[in-house]
């Protein structure tokens, strides 16, 4: 039903307005409660009369308001809109629309107001009854048939999935796509692009004599990217314009990952249709330069692949995960090298070989897991590249892959090996890849692992010390390369790290990664066609090229121009990258000049308007008044904001209360310190270990600050052991290697900082030499290197003062972790090993005397002091001194 | 309704008693008999004079110098203050949050009357109730009137001077029948009538519910409040005038105070209207 401009799409709910005047009636015949008042003196009131008219009715503007809350619901549920006036829709819909719709990149900028147009030019046939056939200009694999005739629910879908195409409208092939067509619509609406192209006239021309003609162009016409070049300032663009287009912006420069690197304006000279932009950046960075895009608008035409820039090599940076301090870290300095050159990842190496990563960069580690080891393998076969960093554990245990074989041990100033004096690089040689970087006089390397010399190791080197020891050294390992920097990756031992010299070392053994495309095969070199490796859409975005995409023979590349057969994106033939561009180098844009039968309207003009919205919110708004009002005339509004605050208040204090009251002591083992020992799976030894461990927290509990808890066990595998800050590890009668997981979770522990105490139990016994359980338990572990406990290592001195490290039987062998080796925690070691048997010694069981058990324990406290309060004691040497100091000043 | 007025008033009494006291020292001065008299008090010596007897001589005090001294006595005009402070619900209502109710307007009142008169070496009471006198009668006094006062005003001392506080709502042949029970005993005092404002301005619009707060069940419905205001006030106006006849028919003043007006001129007209009649 139409009133006027108004339509109602469900004027049956009209019906409901005959209801208002019972509404009136009943409204006014109940007046809204009398405001309630207190009033001593009302027996002076007794009698008194006073306007009978108003006394039982609701006032007459209550009653209006409510009606017109009432009247507007009803016009809301009858679903009006404003449709556009008759001169806007010649026909009024009726009988069948042509739509012809420009569907080509230049498009796109205004394609939402396109499409918006569209849909209300099918509203509009759709209020007709009439039929809509769509002529889209763009070419298609696939174009859509003028002559089908579809129905407005139809047209409506198909206009909904329309997007523009990523090349140019091709008008002429329109026009004769229409004229075959023989159709005959009652009125014809053209949705320009508002550009001209050689067809434009033959298609006016064609639709003027099917019937009236009314053409949408938009107000600012599309701008493309002619062209796009690295320079030696940053890039340069060309953009290009039709007369009468805006006249500035600004041009962006962006990574493949779509990260902005830099912005350059630009601007028309006047009546110019061409503009330059430069995007100021280094070389460096202007190399990673993927596409090259219009600030502001979206299309084909406005963004521009460069091919180098998708390059960069994806190199992974293997870490292990643990949390450590980020600058000690070998990673720190190789991430801050390599990210102007390289795509990085970081995580676990099995991740970044599944993240197809060309090149893997590996920190200090002496083995990897076994699983890690296999898939590194599987990647170097495939071409890929690891670059290893030696350190403290490379140089204690060696595990492949390397490029040479290294000797135990390092190398160090005043070592076994020794040096005089720290030494720098020598010149590199020609066959280096390194050949012609500069060394900088200050370098200095003071540590570092070994080769093990011979005819091969000489062939691998790609650096050498001073003195010929190699320092950087590759071989290939099936596909692919290992590189070893025989130094760490962090200034620990060399200051080469810290040197310009790392970053052009690291960019130049990365080149390398080129040597195998893992994951994806790369086509063969000799032959085959150019294939679309990331086609573009018309609004200038990249995604996997689709299905139907015909390749392109190489001779007929260079000619190729951006249609339905050779869509713009990306191609590549034997490795090489190339680019279809939507918007031709040679590209001139044109406004579209349309014959004077044509009428013209811009987007702007009058759409369909629905007022369901509008009515509702102001019936709602009149409800929301209504309640106010009710409110105020039984005087309850003033008393309305005190009594929302307390409510709001009750609520609040409700729900801080809750949290509360489900907060609930449970065995939380981050609440109460517990000592922990490894469950072995022999119950004999895990009941020793518990009552050992008992008998040490109590001897804690009385004598010091520290107060544990109940002893606990651990399953060393699945727990998480972060929480416990000593673990107690005894040697079972049999000895058992561990699970890839209780490994893994041992090595995390111990990098955290927690303290693990492995008992051999084998004090004082006869030994076997062939077959320690040491070598079996720790068998697989990321170990540090070990040395035995000095007489002043900071355990003699955590609590009690010991001369010796007592066991069950006597004094014991302790080792622990060297405190070089345990820098990153200051020196603390994680790691103890000994054979004293201390389960048994503590519990009493297996002591001798009961001396030797009291000195067994004090161990124990000491041991126990060290894991909570670090190195704090070897500080304490130096109290005497400061005192004295403090005093002298005094 | 009364037990809560009357607990919320203890919890007022302290300020009340403050704001009494800084009421009553704007009392001019010692009012009065400080003049030689018939009491027990000792005054002044003084020469005899010639129709002084040998009698009144204070041969005790003279022996000990050449002069002779006659003792002379204070006059104690022992004057008595009967207090009544309407105890009803509708007397402890207020209009509005920005002024005390009714009832608390009265006790600063009483208090401070109370005080003044004390300070004069006169006696204080609660009607019903022990008479108070000495330097803390007006804090025991303010203990006494803690509790709602009795619900009529009793008969005050024979020639006692009586001051009821009320807001006179009853009706006229209540205060009639009470009126003369006050005045046949000869007292003489004033009448203190406080209103709250909006029972004299009458503030209500629209279509208004009236009750008593005495819970009467008297209750009156107006469709437009408004429109009654002009006769409400006549009606008022009139009432109050046959009052004062009344009250000037048995010898006693009467004054009308409103709670959003400052106590302090209600203070001097009472105390004036009471020390008047003493003298």
């Amino acid at each position: 039903m139409t009133l006027g401009p108004i339509t109602f799409a469900a004027p049956w709910a009209l019906a409901a307005l005959a209801a208002l005047p019972i509404l009136f009636l009943v409204l006014r015949a109940s007046p809204p409660p009398p405001r309630k008042a207190l009033f001593p003196p009302v027996r002076l009131l007794l009698g008194l009369q006073t306007d009978e008219q108003s006394r039982e009715r609701a006032p007459l503007w209550l009653v209006l308001l409510r009606a017109l809350m009432a009247t507007l619901a009803i016009l809301a549920f009858a679903r009006p809109s404003i449709a556009p006036p008759a001169s806007a829709a010649p026909g009024g819909g009726a009988g069948s629309t042509l739509l012809v719709i420009d569907d080509g990149w230049t498009a796109a900028p205004h394609w939402s107001d396109v499409r918006g147009a569209s849909l209300d030019l099918v509203a509009q046939a759709e209020r007709g009854g009439g039929s809509v056939s769509l002529l889209l200009t763009a070419p298609s694999a696939r174009p859509i048939d003028p002559a089908g005739a579809l129905t407005a629910a139809d047209a409506r879908g198909v206009v909904q999935r329309l997007d523009p195409k990523p090349w140019s409208p091709d008008r002429a092939d329109a026009a004769r796509r229409l004229a075959a067509a023989a159709v005959r619509p009652s009125r014809i609406v053209w949705i320009t692009d508002g550009l001209a192209d050689p067809g434009a006239a033959d298609l006016a021309r064609t639709l003027e004599r099917l019937g009236p003609v009314t053409a949408i162009t938009p107000a600012l016409t599309a701008r493309a990217i002619v062209g796009a070049r690295l320079s030696d300032t940053g890039v340069a663009v060309d953009v290009a314009r039709a007369p009468g287009a805006a006249p500035q912006g600004a041009v962006a420069a962006e990574t493949a990952d779509g990260r902005s690197l830099g912005v350059g304006p630009f601007r028309f000279a006047a009546n110019q249709t061409r503009a330059q932009a430069q995007i100021a950046l280094p070389p460096e960075i202007a190399a990673r330069t993927a596409r090259v895009r219009l600030i502001g608008e979206q299309s084909a035409g406005a963004t521009r692949l460069l091919p180098g820039g998708a390059d960069h090599p994806r190199v992974g940076l293997a870490d292990p995960g643990a949390a450590g301090q980020p600058l000690p870290s070998d990673l720190f300095y190789v991430d801050r090298a390599l990210q102007p050159f390289a795509a990085l990842q970081r995580g676990p190496i099995r991740d970044l070989i599944a993240g197809r990563a060309q090149a893997i960069v590996l920190p200090d580690q002496s083995r990897l897991p076994d699983a890690d080891a296999a898939a590194l393998e599987r990647f170097l076969e495939r071409g890929g590249l690891v670059v290893r960093f030696a350190g403290p554990r490379l140089a204690n245990e060696s595990g492949p892959p390397l490029p040479v074989a290294l000797r135990p041990g390092a190398r160090t100033l005043g070592g076994a090996v020794a040096w005089e004096r720290p030494q720098s690089l020598q010149p590199f040689a020609a066959e280096s890849p390194f050949h012609g970087l500069a060394i900088p006089e200050d370098l200095v390397v003071s540590r570092m692992v070994l080769a093990e010399p011979g005819l091969e190791t000489e062939q691998r080197v790609w650096a050498r010390l001073d003195d010929g020891a190699p320092i950087v050294t590759a071989a290939a390992h099936g596909r692919g390369l290992v590189v070893l920097f025989h130094v760490t990756g962090n200034p620990d031992w060399s200051n080469l790290p810290l040197s310009g010299l790392f970053v052009d070392l690291l960019r130049r053994s990365i080149a390398f990664s080129g040597r195998g495309e893992t994951g994806a095969a790369r086509p063969d070199a000799a032959a085959g066609p150019y294939v679309v490796t990331r086609a573009m859409d018309g609004f200038g975005a990249l995604a996997p090229a689709g299905g139907d995409v015909a390749s392109i023979a190489p001779d007929a590349f260079e000619a190729a121009r951006a249609g339905p057969r050779s869509p713009p994106g990306l191609y590549a033939r034997a490795g090489v990258a190339a680019v279809i561009d939507a918007a031709p180098a040679d590209l001139a844009l044109a406004p579209l000049v349309l014959p004077e039968g044509i009428a013209r309207r811009g987007f702007d003009g009058p759409t369909t308007l629905s007022l369901i919205g509008p009515l509702l919110a102001l019936a709602l708004a009149l409800v929301a008044l209504d309640l106010l009002v009710s409110l105020a005339l039984v005087g309850r509004l003033p008393r309305l904001p005190a009594r929302a605050a307390a409510t709001a208040l009750a609520l609040a204090l409700a729900l801080a209360a809750t949290p509360e009251a489900h907060a609930q002591a449970g065995d939380d083992p981050t609440l109460e310190l517990r000592l922990a020992y490894a469950q072995t799976g022999d119950a004999a030894t895990d009941a020793l270990s518990r009552e050992g461990l008992a008998a040490l927290s109590a001897v804690l509990r009385e004598r010091t600050a520290v107060e544990p808890g109940a002893p606990i066990g651990v399953d060393l595998a699945r727990d998480d052991l972060s929480v416990y800050p000593f673990i107690y590890w005894p040697a079972p009668p049999r000895p058992q290697r561990l699970s890839s997981e209780a490994l893994a979770n041992l090595d995390r522990y111990m990098r955290l900082g927690g303290m693990l105490l492995v008992d051999t139990r084998d004090g004082g016994r006869q030994r076997q030499e062939t077959n320690r359980p040491a070598a079996v338990m720790l068998a697989g572990l990321d170990a540090p290197p070990l040395e035995q406990l000095a007489p002043d290592h900071v355990v003699s001195r955590a609590f009690y003062i010991l001369r010796a490290y007592p066991g069950a039987r006597g004094p014991s062998a302790v080792w622990a972790e060297s405190a070089s080796v345990a820098s990153a925690r200051d020196g603390v070691a994680s790691l103890f090993v000994g054979d004293g048997d201390w389960a048994a010694a503590w519990s009493g069981r297996g002591a001798a005397s009961p001396r030797q058990r009291e000195m067994a324990l004090r161990f124990g406290v000491n041991l126990v002091m060290v894991s909570l309060t670090g190195n704090y004691k070897s500080d304490q040497v130096h109290v005497p001194a400061l005192l004295e100091r403090l005093g002298r000043e005094r | 309704m009364a037990r809560g007025a009357a607990e919320s008033l203890v919890g007022d009494m302290p300020g009340a008693l403050l704001e009494a006291r800084r009421l009553a020292a704007l009392a001019p001065g010692a009012h009065g008999r400080r003049r030689a008299g018939a009491g027990d008090g000792f005054w002044q010596y003084r020469a005899p004079a010639p129709e002084d007897g040998a009698r009144l001589v204070d041969w005790r005090r003279s022996a000990r110098g050449e002069r002779l001294f006659v003792r002379e006595r204070e006059r104690e005009a022992a004057q008595t203050l009967s207090l009544w402070i309407d105890p009803g619900a509708g007397f402890a209502w207020r209009g509005g949050d920005d002024r005390p109710s009714k009832a608390q307007r009265a006790h600063v009142l009483a208090l401070a009357i109370a005080r003044a008169f004390a300070r004069g070496g006169e006696r204080v009471g609660v009607m019903g109730r022990v008479l108070r006198h000495g330097p803390r009668a007006a804090d025991a006094l303010a203990h006494d009137l803690a509790a709602p006062c009795a619900t009529e005003p009793s008969a005050p001392p024979p020639r006692s001077a009586v001051l009821i506080v009320s807001d006179f709502y009853e009706g006229e042949d209540v205060w009639r029948r009470r009126l003369a029970a006050a005045s046949s005993v000869g007292a003489h005092g004033a009448l203190l009538m406080i209103a709250d404002p909006a029972e004299e301005d009458f503030p209500f619009e629209g279509r208004t519910l009236f009750r008593d707060p005495g819970g009467a069940g008297a209750s009156v419905t107006l469709g437009r409040a408004e429109h009654a205001r002009a006769e409400y006030a006549a009606r008022l106006a009139a009432y109050r005038a046959r009052l004062r006849a009344l009250a000037g028919a048995h010898g006693l003043a009467f004054l009308a105070h409103r709670t959003d007006h400052a106590p302090a001129p209600a203070f001097s007209a009472l105390l004036a209207a009471l020390s008047e009649r003493r003298r």
